[in-house]
């Protein structure tokens, strides 16, 4: 049984959990033409994996269009250089698409490195580039023997696929970085942190907590990220990872060359940090970081809770809609939710696999639907259908919700506020709160007028009548 | 509704781009080409698109603009839609144009769009009186919601046809139920009718080689003026002028009071602007009017920038400036470089200058598309007396605010 009605091709996108059987879900397929998918494509999956990279200089060989419409559009902060905020671009022309783009390419990468030497640099493919064939490879490695440093060609023709085929073509980019420089970890328990972008800072919540428990995070792909850090990173003895969707391929990558292992886990929410605090220490085995994993979760806890209990109290009880890109931190969503008391009504991603839809499905309440690779239309009958107060998305859905005066909080890289860590918690529970328990929610969408009403006014009444009657209306 | 013909990613990251700055909802559908269109050609996919659109969105019309992927493939889109309007006994105009981002610049782009929507529309029939006024290159919701308001008052009973109308579509009010595709706009029945005009004024896109003005007047003999927008006084006034020539009716009495209050604010804040240096960069029209109003006010157009590589640009922009440091087919960088070396005192221009503006502490007032971080963007006027009038206020308060004062 269908929840909503929706295109034909679709259906099977939708499904609502019923009882103890998980959820089946077509998923991992291409997007129905029409249909204004809010998925994007395999360029914009690259882009947004490497682009935190903050030394590394970004060169997206294509028309203009691309390296514009993905200008500085990540939140992720750095705490040093600023080259990734530029969106350099080979600006290719018509003449370039009938001859060939390499020498234009070629050139560009020269001048870059001249005029900014970086660590560096990554040479993203566009569209045009697959289908007119420049050999991109080529150009890279004879540049990167010209001027001795690595220029890595990242496959990201946007037509490739989705989102997923581009984070894997980042995860190969930046596979070819790991393991070139030496480096000997001051603490023996190094670990490296795949998936975490430092969105809004958020990185700086988590590292510290780390280094309290004598950890040394080697290399963060890729959030606050250098070069040389990634080049370091294969000296790590552990991988842990967050964003699941853009970083798995890249840890199993790691474990088979490298024998690092890795675990999965996730920085948002109380229930959730302490797993992931724990899980580092158990995997050191070590007595006293398990028994400072223990005090640190204890305090900190202690520290946010009255806050967080409050705001508690301010949202609980309301139903929360999900629409994500990935699936990880649908996942962590839900969970975060439960602590503030928060129903979750819907849940859906851009992208997701069977296994995320599975697991998913064992995770929410009866009554929940989950949606893969969902759109407007879609997301409109839904929350309705589904009575949700809130929405926690990106970007493109925020003034949707708004204009269906529902609550909204951007859980993507456009936002502002750190959500990762003790202290993230709280600012996403202020923020729900913020949005959920606004004035702007209960002005009257319609005036209360003392002569137009719905049921009539004394004056429209006798307009009404008079033109009835036939007679011309004297007001 | 408007239908992307290439890989998702084109009408997702447009949707993004414009959904940040008009703070709108904005649903652009795509073909959703993928690895096998590329291959085998992209028709079934816009085929598909173009049903599962009019099924979900009932529009009256669809617009189907192409991306370099579409282009390079080689998918005759036109052969395509005419197939598809056969096989599916379909009647929705459906406009094509040609827009791969390789081939020009955004502002191309829009005057393409533009030529398209009276290609595939405009009909001759009966010869009427009204006249066109074309928005030839991007302005806000606000600046059509003023023109609009001064037509009307305007009290020229043939009337006018006004298009593009972002006023309504690019700024809905919030209301129970919005529709799936929002209210106002041009009206298909005028878009036809544009071809029976007794004149066209466009104004804005004069520096592009697409003119829909142009094509009116090529095609069914509507004769074009083309004026600069209408930013700051004398501007305006030429804008204003024309109106009056081809209608035979005054300015309404209440845009007197604008020019007045307008030439009263110029007066109030002259001191403050007087040798002010100021970075103007971002579209052609936009800044060309805007290096003019700087000169109006007193203050200094330092360094001029755009993305257009255009002569008759840089031409204007020097009669209204000599010293003027000129910057054609500009990019941030080239800008960056010339503003740390000219002691600019204010930076006038899109978000896109955002990062210059923090590194260099040069206070920035956001005008033009895009607007991603600071709110406002459909609601800020610029064309007009009172658009001069705001505008001036928004420059002196940034530089008194910058001097703590």
């Amino acid at each position: 049984m269908s929840v909503i009605k929706t295109f034909e091709g679709r259906e099977g996108h939708i499904s609502q959990k019923t009882g103890y059987d998980p959820v089946s879900l077509s998923c991992s397929n291409e997007s129905l033409a029409g249909a204004v998918s809010q998925r994007a494509c395999v360029y914009s999956g690259a882009r947004v994996v490497l682009n935190p990279l903050t030394d590394a200089l970004h060169l997206v060989h294509g028309p203009i269009g691309c390296a514009s419409y993905t200008w500085d559009i990540r939140g992720s902060s750095s705490s040093g250089p600023d080259l990734y905020k530029n969106s350099f671009s080979t600006d290719m022309s018509e003449l370039d698409v009938v001859y060939g783009g390499e020498k234009k390419l070629a050139r560009a990468i020269r001048d870059l490195a001249e005029r900014f030497h970086p660590p560096a640099i990554f040479v993203y493919s566009t569209c045009i580039v697959g289908i007119i064939g420049d050999d991109l490879k080529a150009v890279c490695r004879s540049a990167t023997a010209e001027l001795g440093l690595p220029v890595i060609p990242v496959r990201s023709e946007g037509f490739r696929g989705n989102k997923n085929e581009g984070y894997k073509a980042a995860c190969n980019a930046l596979f070819e970085l790991v393991g070139t420089k030496e480096h000997r970890p001051a603490s023996p328990y190094a670990i490296n942190l795949l998936g975490e972008y430092n969105v809004a800072g958020d990185l700086w919540a988590i590292k510290p907590l780390f280094e309290e428990m004598g950890i040394e995070v080697v290399a963060t792909f890729t959030g606050d990220g250098r070069v040389a850090e990634i080049q370091r990173s294969h000296t790590a003895r552990l991988n842990l990872v967050q964003c699941s969707g853009s970083m798995t391929y890249l840890a199993k990558k790691m474990e088979e060359r490298y024998g690092i292992p890795y675990q999965h886990i996730s920085f948002f929410g109380l229930g959730d940090l302490a797993s992931a605090l724990r899980c580092a220490a158990r995997f050191f085995a070590d007595e006293s970081m398990l028994a400072k994993a223990e005090e640190i979760i204890e305090r900190e806890t202690a520290q946010v809770m009255p806050k967080i209990v409050y705001y508690r109290s301010r949202v609980q009880g309301k139903k929360a809609a999900i629409y994500m890109g990935g699936a990880a931190k649908a996942v962590s969503l839900v969970r975060a939710f439960e602590e503030l008391g928060m129903e979750v009504v819907i849940i859906g991603t851009q992208t997701g696999d069977r296994d995320d839809y599975r697991k998913i499905s064992c995770m929410v309440r009866d009554g929940t639907v989950i949606v893969d690779d969902a759109n407007p239309l879609e997301l409109r009958e839904l929350l309705a259908v589904q009575k949700a107060d809130l929405l926690v998305a990106g970007v493109k859905e925020r003034f949707f919700a708004y204009k269906l005066g529902i609550a909204f909080c951007d859980f993507n890289h456009d936002r502002t506020t750190s959500f990762e860590g003790y202290d993230g918690l709280v600012n996403f529970a202020q923020e729900l709160d913020a949005s959920l328990n606004s004035p702007v929610w209960r002005l009257p969408l319609r005036r209360s007028s003392p002569i137009v009403g719905s049921q009539g006014s004394e004056i429209e009444k006798t307009i009404e009548k008079a033109a009835e009657g036939g007679v011309q209306a004297g007001v | 509704m408007p239908l992307f013909h290439g890989s998702q990613g084109c009408a997702t990251y447009m949707r993004l781009y414009l959904a940040h700055h008009f703070r709108e909802p904005v649903d652009i559908a795509s073909s959703a080409l993928s690895e096998k269109g590329t291959v085998y050609g992209g028709s079934a996919n816009l085929k598909m698109g173009l049903k599962n659109l009019i099924i979900g969105y009932s529009p009256k019309a669809i617009g189907v603009a192409t991306t370099c992927l579409a282009e390079t493939i080689g998918d005759d889109i036109v052969q395509i839609i005419n197939e598809f309007r056969a096989e599916e006994k379909s009647n929705i105009p459906i406009i094509p144009v040609s827009t791969p981002s390789y081939s020009a610049s955004h502002e191309e782009g829009y005057a393409r769009a533009l030529q398209a929507l009276v290609q595939s529309l405009a009909r001759r029939t009966e010869p009427g009186g009204r006249i066109n006024l074309i928005i030839g290159s991007f302005v806000s919701p606000a600046d059509v919601r003023y023109l609009k308001n001064m037509i009307i008052d305007w009290g020229f009973a043939d009337g006018f046809i006004l298009f593009p109308d972002i006023s309504e579509t690019l700024d809905a009010p919030r209301e129970e139920n919005p529709p799936r595709i929002t209210e106002g706009g041009t009206t298909l029945e005028d878009m036809v009718d544009t071809a029976n005009s007794r004149c066209t004024l466009t104004i804005g896109g004069r520096f592009q080689s697409s003119s829909a003005g142009g094509f009116l007047e090529r095609e069914f003999r509507v004769p074009q003026t083309a004026l600069p927008l209408p930013i700051g006084l004398k501007d305006t006034d030429l804008f204003v002028s024309m109106l009056e020539e081809q209608t035979g009716i005054a300015l309404p009495e209440r845009y007197e009071a604008q020019r007045g209050r307008l030439l009263d604010t110029l007066a109030d804040v002259h001191k403050y602007l007087a040798g002010v240096r100021v970075a103007v960069y971002g579209d052609s029209d936009i800044v060309l009017g805007l290096t003019r109003f700087l000169c109006e006010a007193g203050a200094i157009p330092a360094v001029v920038a755009t993305g257009l590589r255009s002569t008759r640009f840089e031409a204007e922009i020097r009669a209204a400036s000599e010293d003027a440091l000129i910057l054609l087919g500009a990019d941030f960088s080239q800008i960056h470089d010339k503003i740390r070396n000219a002691r600019i005192d204010l930076m006038l221009g899109t978000s896109n200058g955002r990062q210059i503006s923090k590194k260099e502490g040069i206070p920035l007032v956001r005008v033009g598309l895009p607007n991603h971080d600071r709110v406002g963007a459909t609601r800020q006027l610029l064309v007009g007396y009172e658009g001069a009038t705001r505008l001036a206020d928004a420059i002196t308060n940034a530089l008194l605010d910058e001097n703590n004062l």
